[in-house]
């Protein structure tokens, strides 16, 4: 039984009595000690699923369509909200995308970390705060004697970052999901993170949920990728597999357009066109307006799931048409 | 914490400021210390001395009943600090629940800011008579009728804070973490309106003097025997030609302690909006 199943779940909003789809029934399968990474444009939905897993959804304009989210074989969906809370910051916990706005401005990040470890653990004032002090030191926060007294905006966004980590992992979580953790930071900080998350991985042996649009990242940290575009899973494989073994266009346009590293280009190649607005109807593949492969069957047909290869799954009707 | 102390700073640069909060600091002395203060009993009356001039032994001067008047003004800053603070305690404990829940629980806050909407579409001393009428005269009714109408634009203005405060990515955080509706909302959102809530305060307090002024001066406000500043002007004002004394102390008392106070409260919201820092410092 993998330690996270998400079957069918589709996402709507709500927008003058309409549904508009988002997520349109994607299904996928995350197991302990794994990484999966969740790749795709802006707005293809894939924050909204991670939302959706962490329950965050209530109040707003989404609506849950149909599906179920199981965790450690439980449902989420029907979950009732107080035993969802028991899960939730510790058998699985988020890391959000903006360092600088998810820690509170008015409390020191130290007590910050001492609140989320006395909501689930039976833990006295010094024996949560002894282990704030380690999970600091865990995520490699500089000097964390001092730091556990500072207010967030005296932190930079690589330490507010580390310091959300170390608040996400304050429980030991089986499931970390982390939505862009790195897109607000530089370059430098950006594969500090990465590594520690990883590091931090190996030793608790959780699993992990990465959600990123940069090619990069995900190639670098990830055992398995899942390609969104438009609310639909357009590919997934192991990583070795998909970048060793590009099928769809989709995901060939994306690496496409990644600067090469070793040489100088003049013009990068970039997929033409824009992500369809989302009261947009598209009939047939919903990538083919913008597929430089596109053939009269796009138009018309639904591109089902099949295997491309063993533990690789595609939706399209033309695989690898490059290459013919 | 460090909201208080920046705007307790930025009072300090204003000399205004300053001035208003050494007055309020005063009033506050002489209502803790109005028995060790006050020179006369302030319901003492003394025939012989019926509207007496300001001078010796009386100060400022006597009223019709022969009663002291420094002795009852300072009996009366009694009554304006219980005033003032017991409406503000009021105002910002029932605004600030009703617009907290109604600004999370969006379906209660349909119901809830209406009936708000409601009260807010009388006019304030118009809402506080139609409640006084409808209550006895006493210091507690006082309080909690001011604090009620002051309690509408509390609401209103922490409904909107929570609102924009909810959407915040610390707020999706700490529910992540497994927060529950009143850990999110008291532990989370509330440290985060400390400051707008004070500046709430400061112009509450203020204008619940003049409230209470206007209400005693009614006579649908405090009991006619308490010696507060309203009820002073409300008994001695047709002595006006007589006796102005009677009308200009307690009348300069209400004016200064309300004008203190705004002094005090534009302070504290100026501190709190960073564009008006540079240009009021000094003033």
């Amino acid at each position: 039984m993998a330690l996270l199943e998400v079957r069918d779940l589709g996402l709507a909003i709500a927008a003058g009595g309409r549904l508009l789809p988002v997520v349109r029934g994607i299904s996928f399968a995350v197991e302990e000690n794994e990484t999966l990474g969740i790749v795709g444009e802006s707005g293809c939905g894939k924050s909204l699923t991670a939302l959706a897993i962490m329950g965050l959804l209530e109040d707003t304009a989404i609506r849950i369509t149909g599906g179920s989210i199981r965790f450690e074989g439980r449902e989420l969906l029907t979950m009732a909200p107080a035993e969802r809370r028991a899960l939730m910051g510790n058998r699985m916990a988020i890391v959000f995308q903006e360092p600088m706005t998810s820690l509170n401005p008015v409390y020191r990040v130290g007590d910050q970390i001492v609140e989320v470890l006395r909501q689930h653990r039976d833990l006295s004032t010094s024996e949560a705060r002894e282990r704030t002090l380690r999970l600091l030191e865990m995520v490699q926060v500089p000097e964390p004697e001092q730091r556990v007294h500072s207010y967030p905006h005296q932190l930079s966004g690589g330490q507010r970052q580390r310091v959300m980590i170390a608040m996400a992992i304050a429980c030991d979580p089986r499931l970390l999901i982390a939505d862009e953790p790195t897109t607000a930071l530089d370059v430098t900080v950006q594969k500090e993170i990465l590594e520690l998350l990883q590091d931090l991985q190996k030793r608790m042996g959780s699993a992990i949920v990465l959600i990123s649009h940069d090619l990069g990242v995900i190639a670098e940290t990830c055992d398995r990728v899942a390609v969104m575009y438009r609310g639909t899973i357009v590919e997934e494989a192991t990583a070795g597999e998909l970048f060793a073994n590009v099928a769809h266009p989709y995901t060939r346009g994306l690496l496409a357009s990644i600067p090469p590293a070793d040489r100088d280009v003049e013009w990068l190649e970039a997929i033409p066109g824009r992500v369809p607005a989302v009261d947009q109807e598209i009939p047939g593949c919903a990538f083919h307006p913008r597929c430089p492969f596109v053939r009269d069957l796009c138009r018309t047909a639904r591109p089902e799931g099949r295997d491309f290869a063993p533990g690789h799954s595609i939706r399209c009707h033309f695989p690898r048409e490059w290459r013919t | 914490m460090n909201g208080l102390i920046s705007v307790l700073r930025s009072v300090r640069e204003r000399r205004l400021a300053t001035i208003g909060l050494i007055w309020l600091a005063l009033v506050c002395i002489a209502a803790l210390g109005a028995p060790l203060l006050a020179p006369f009993d302030p319901l003492d009356f003394d025939p012989l001395a019926r509207l007496a001039e300001p001078g010796w032994p009386h100060l400022f001067g006597t009223d019709h009943f022969g009663r002291d008047t420094l002795s009852r003004a300072i009996y009366g800053a009694r009554m304006a600090v219980l005033i003032g603070t017991g409406s503000v305690f009021v105002a910002l404990v029932v605004g600030g629940i009703v617009g907290m829940l109604s600004a999370y629980f969006t379906k209660l806050g349909h119901l809830l800011m209406r009936a708000v909407d409601v009260l807010m579409a009388f006019p304030a001393l118009l809402l506080a008579l139609v409640l006084m009428t409808l209550l006895e005269r006493s210091v507690v009714n006082t309080i909690i009728v001011i604090g009620t109408v002051y309690a509408t634009t509390t609401a209103r203005i922490l409904f909107g804070m929570t609102l924009k405060l909810k959407g915040e990515v610390f707020v999706e955080a700490a529910i992540c973490s497994g927060a529950g509706h009143a850990s999110v909302l008291f532990r989370h959102i509330l440290p985060n309106l400390v400051s707008p809530l004070l500046v709430q305060a400061s112009f509450i307090f203020a204008f619940a003097q003049l409230q209470a002024a206007a209400l005693d001066f009614l006579g649908l406000g405090l009991p006619p025997e308490v010696p507060s500043w309203g009820n002073m002007l409300s008994e001695e004002r047709i002595y006006i030609t007589r006796a102005p004394w009677l009308l200009i102390f307690p009348g300069t008392l209400i004016i200064l302690t309300v004008f203190s106070m705004n002094l005090l409260g534009d302070a504290m919201r100026d501190s709190i909006d960073p564009r008006f820092r540079k240009d009021v410092k000094g003033v």
